[in-house]
């Protein structure tokens, strides 16, 4: 009760005008900076730490946590509208959010996101307003075998979504993961693949590859096939989502919903894992699973549910023991260290008010993220009515800016138009790229909590099975692949016989 | 060799220009324009909080505005390339710590302690071992017994091989105290180690657990220095209990590229002391346990170059 | 360029006016294999440079490199194999499947596009992001279609100074600001617009 009376505090202090305003105006920021194409939310979240400083802490945490909402929902508007994904965890929204723009349903599309994400990330602040503290204790008992564990479920995913071409999946999140050791190893603090260029030390950042591959190699084809990205005309007037479209993936909001909540949990996870895990999932469960990829609803649904269901969950524990878990949830713990408040349990005794504000603007900003993003979907659709050409330019300059911003390194903007090239040219022979960039980012996360994991139990391999919670998630991903892969091994026995 | 020798050349060039067109840039009128400051790690990091403070401090006796970039990668070598390759005219200033220091000393990177002008080292505190508030081992007595009779059992959670605290480690286990370091590469995992029960207890400056000490999560054991840290009067040094390990302190200092005029720094040190000797860094340096009379000039200099001499006859053993 | 999760499937169905490669053609992307087999066993000794210390505790910063380059290679091999069989009969397709296009595809305007692309990238360091953002932008509406000087300059320019002002005046990203005089131009052109 003592929570339910706080959280009625927190909604007072939330809609108090100028907090309110702060999360309107983080909020759009949010959704604008991840509707762009090479901005992420994590970029946008980083550009905003100055402005905090002269903000209260309270307020600086509403704007961030404003932008965090919105911005990892906005990368979906432009892999939706024109195939580029605004940010790693829209990747699954171009699947089969961009094969529905192209049938002249992206009002639909866009409506469905909106709505699935919404509803994730609303259970998702929910949970944290409520569960907080029990979920701490639990997320507690989770170490390095168990990240593992969960990374490994990631990697069977990519192969689960890609189940016809296991050989190539296979290949192109290899490679994914080898271009994720270039740099600094993460224990040894020794440099490998660097060729002698100190640059390369620094190692290829995902975000890098993910504008080089996805925001150049779309340009330039639009350039190639003079292709035109103004709406499609149907015929009759746009097509819209009715009711019916969202109560009919419901089944599929839920699953992602709640495996977002979970992956949420996990340091280093994030949206990302959270989206495309949630799609693999949902490709199993679902009785269009074949169909995947041509737009399909629940295959948006599920990965748009997921990746906002992972806003709250982050944020567990940050508030609840101080400790981050992804970089967005790093930024805003620097700007609570920068007005001197250090989040933990302490927190909870000493300034409830502020936590209990936070949780209410969570809440608050993933209803209100169902206008915003709509209103900023239009915006886009209108600006898709300038001339390819500009449109192009400005998507280049935009992604060159996004992967310099990274980490202010012109070097990352080398490296993205290297990804940009062999980007084309993987499209040109068919080359799947999506695995290559979920390589990028799950292979680096692997390696570590594999090698601190082996250090912590002696060198002992045994460690990820014995374990209850890793063995239990490590079972999951043996049998998630059998799963996945059954139809394709039934196939080879049938061809073997014959 | 030939991309180093590009870059020199490239470099130069750079300068020339700067020199030739970019003759505004003179000591009197400097700063007439934004300084950037170059923090060399991610958002969110001690030295990103540390670079933040410092920039928003030292604008108001500048009188220009400090914007802040974040050039992480490469423990913090690559934003140090950055600042020893933009003009040495004061208007590029940087985060140097000890951290980066010491993976010179393992060979990374393509920075010197030359390439550097120390302007001032603002903070500075020795790590501690800590351990959870539900260990068996309260005392630094108890943990270092329980480790000489069972070697290896007691699990240390650090940043990595190579690093302070693996120094530390093999100090400690030449001194028959021997522990088995667990690096974790994700400081808030590092954190969170000892206080779920993973490993036995934590290597680690106490600013960065400074919640966790507050809230009685992690009790600090034993402090690598040779003198007792004045806001833990209670917590014993090494040397006390036999092992005597220091100089291994973590630092951080702002710096600027080597070649930047004397009385551009001259200002710029001027400007870090005004900062250092107010009550907002005051609060924050107390906060972070890092306060100490900052150290500047040829002393700075010498500071950093020992600490890499150090650390490379370390891992040299 | 998301490629759809089957995207060597899905979406390639044959339309009107689309080509789908055939004969010898098809079998290039056999070639990606080749290469990527001999990388994956190439790389491995060119990990380190010789003048960094091998470490002894633990499985080392080699292990985890080494065995996902023996896994790339293992499949790489697979995918060789699967190619040859399919070389051998006559309705057996190719692992990969280069996609048909919905139309003409271009090749010499995508080639002129990514060598565009990079040049800008190479500029932007040398001239700074103004001039070269400005440049970038001109250039590439001139080439993809839009030639009205009234509208490609000052799409060029507003552009320009509508970007810098997002991003180094508001957001605080050092973009770069080139060498030498382009440097003096770029300090000007940020006190013009007031960022500085």
């Amino acid at each position: 009760m003592a929570a339910l009376e706080l959280l009625g505090g927190g909604f007072l202090a939330a809609f108090e005008i100028w907090a309110f305003l702060t999360i309107v105006t983080g909020l759009l920021v949010g959704v604008v900076a991840g509707a762009l194409p090479g901005i992420s939310f994590v970029n946008a979240m980083a550009m905003a730490l100055p402005f905090t400083y002269v903000m209260e802490p309270t307020q600086s945490m509403l704007f961030l946590g404003g932008i965090y909402v919105g911005g990892v929902f906005g990368g979906s508007i432009s892999a939706i509208l024109i195939n580029v994904p605004g940010t790693p965890a829209s990747l699954p929204a171009t699947w089969d959010g961009y094969p529905m723009t192209k049938r002249g349903e992206a009002k639909r599309a866009l409506t469905i996101a909106v709505t699935a994400s919404a509803t994730g990330g609303l259970v998702s602040a929910l949970m944290l307003a409520f569960l907080s503290a029990p979920f701490a204790t639990f997320a507690l008992k989770f170490s390095q075998p168990e990240f593992f564990a969960a990374t490994l479920l990631g990697l069977v995913s990519v192969i689960a979504i890609a189940k016809d071409q296991p050989i190539v999946t296979m290949v192109s999140l290899l490679l994914g993961i080898a271009v994720g050791t270039v740099g600094i190893d993460p224990l040894y603090g020794q440099a490998r693949f660097s060729f002698g260029v100190p640059e390369m030390e620094s190692g290829i950042r995902f975000v890098v590859v993910m504008i080089g591959l996805f925001a150049i190699g779309e340009v330039v084809d639009l350039l190639a096939t003079d292709r035109d990205l103004r709406p499609k005309k149907t015929g009759g007037k746009a097509i819209g989502a009715k009711l019916a479209d969202i109560l009919g993936v419901k089944g599929a909001i839920a699953r992602g919903t709640g495996i977002g909540c979970l992956i949420g949990m996990i340091p280093g996870a994030g949206a990302t894992p959270g989206a495309v895990i949630a799609y693999g999932i949902e490709k199993q469960v679902s009785k269009r699973g074949d169909e995947f990829g041509t737009g399909i609803d629940e295959a948006l649904a599920a990965p748009e549910a997921a990746k906002n269901a992972t806003t709250g969950a982050a944020m567990i524990p940050l508030l609840t023991l101080g400790i981050p878990g992804s970089a967005a949830t790093a930024i805003m713990l620097a700007a609570m260290m920068l007005h001197g408040v250090n989040p933990g349990p302490l927190l909870f005794i000493m300034d409830p008010t502020m936590v209990y504000t936070i949780f209410a603007a969570m809440i608050i900003a993933n209803v209100l993220m169902i206008g915003a993003g709509i209103g900023v979907a239009q915006m886009f659709a209108f600006l898709m009515r300038t001339p390819p050409a500009i449109l192009a330019a400005f998507i280049i300059v935009l992604s060159v800016v996004g992967a310099y911003g990274v980490r202010n390194n012109i070097f990352d903007v080398y490296a993205c138009l290297a990804f940009g090239v062999l980007g084309w040219g993987m499209k040109r022979v068919g080359f799947p790229s999506a695995p290559l960039v979920l390589g990028v980012i799950l292979g680096p996360l692997a390696e570590r909590y594999f090698l601190t994991s082996m250090a912590n139990s002696h060198q002992d391999w045994t460690v990820f099975f014995t374990r209850p919670i890793s063995g239990t998630i490590m079972a999951m991903a043996l049998i998630f692949m059998l799963w996945s892969l059954a139809p394709a091994i039934r196939r080879l026995i049938r061809h073997i016989r014959s | 060799m030939t991309t180093r020798f590009a870059k020199t050349t490239l470099s130069t060039a750079v300068l020339a220009g700067a020199l030739a067109f970019g003759g505004a840039a003179t000591a009197q009128t400097y700063p007439d324009r934004p300084v950037g400051m170059i923090v060399t790690f991610g958002p969110g990091g001690g030295s990103d909080v540390m670079g933040r403070t410092m920039a928003r401090l030292m604008e108001e006796s500048l009188g220009v505005s400090i914007p802040v970039s974040n050039v992480g990668g490469a423990s913090g070598n690559a934003g140090l390339t950055q600042l020893r390759t933009n003009p040495a005219d004061g208007y590029t200033i940087g985060t140097l710590i000890s951290l980066t220091v010491a993976s010179w000393a393992s060979g990374l990177g393509d920075n010197k302690p030359e390439d550097f002008e120390v302007i001032s080292v603002i903070q500075s505190s020795p790590s501690f071992l800590f351990v959870p508030a539900n260990s068996p081992h309260q005392t630094a007595e108890a943990l270092f017994e329980f480790a000489k009779a069972n070697p290896g059992a007691i699990t240390v959670a650090t940043s990595g091989y190579g690093t302070q605290d693996d120094v530390t480690l093999k100090l400690l286990a030449d001194a028959g105290v021997t522990m088995e370091n667990v690096p974790f590469q994700a400081p808030a995992e590092r954190y969170a180690s000892p206080i779920g029960g993973h490993t036995s207890a934590i290597y680690e400056e106490p600013g960065d657990v400074g919640q966790f000490i507050k809230g009685g999560q992690l009790i600090p054991v034993v402090v690598f220095s040779d003198k007792r840290h004045p806001e833990f009067p209670d917590v014993p040094t090494s040397a006390e209990l036999g092992i005597d390990i220091s100089g291994l302190d973590n630092y951080r200092s702002l710096a600027v590229s080597a070649g930047t005029p004397p009385e551009i720094v001259a200002k710029l040190a001027e400007a870090v002391a005004t900062a250092t000797a107010s009550d907002d860094w005051k609060e924050f340096c107390s906060s972070t346990y890092t306060c100490i009379t900052p150290v500047t000039g040829d002393a700075a200099q010498a500071m950093v170059r020992d600490f890499r001499a150090l650390i490379a006859e370390q891992l040299a053993n | 360029m998301a490629s759809a999760p089957l995207s060597d499937k899905s979406g390639v169905t044959p339309r009107a006016g689309g080509r789908t490669p055939s004969g010898l053609v098809q079998h290039l992307p056999s070639l990606v294999a080749i290469g990527l087999l001999a990388m994956a066993l190439i790389l491995p000794g060119m990990m380190f440079e010789s003048d960094q210390r091998p470490t002894a505790v633990g499985l080392g910063p080699a292990a985890w490199p080494r065995a996902m380059l023996l896994g790339l290679a293992f499949f790489s091999a697979l995918w060789i194999a699967r190619d040859i069989w399919a070389l051998g009969g006559a309705g057996r397709r190719p692992t990969l499947s280069m996609p048909a296009e919905d139309g003409e595809y271009h090749f010499g305007k995508a080639l002129i596009g990514l060598v565009m692309i990079v040049a800008y990238g190479w500029l932007m360091p040398i001239a700074g992001f103004s001039v070269a953002t400005a440049v970038f932008i001109a250039i590439w509406c001139l080439f993809g279609g839009v030639r009205k000087p009234l509208v490609v300059v000052p799409v060029s320019l507003i552009g320009t100074v509508a970007l810098l002002w997002l991003f180094m005046g508001l957001a605080l990203m050092p973009l770069p600001r080139g060498a030498g005089a382009f440097d003096t131009f770029s300090i000007w052109l940020l006190r013009a617009t007031g960022i500085y």
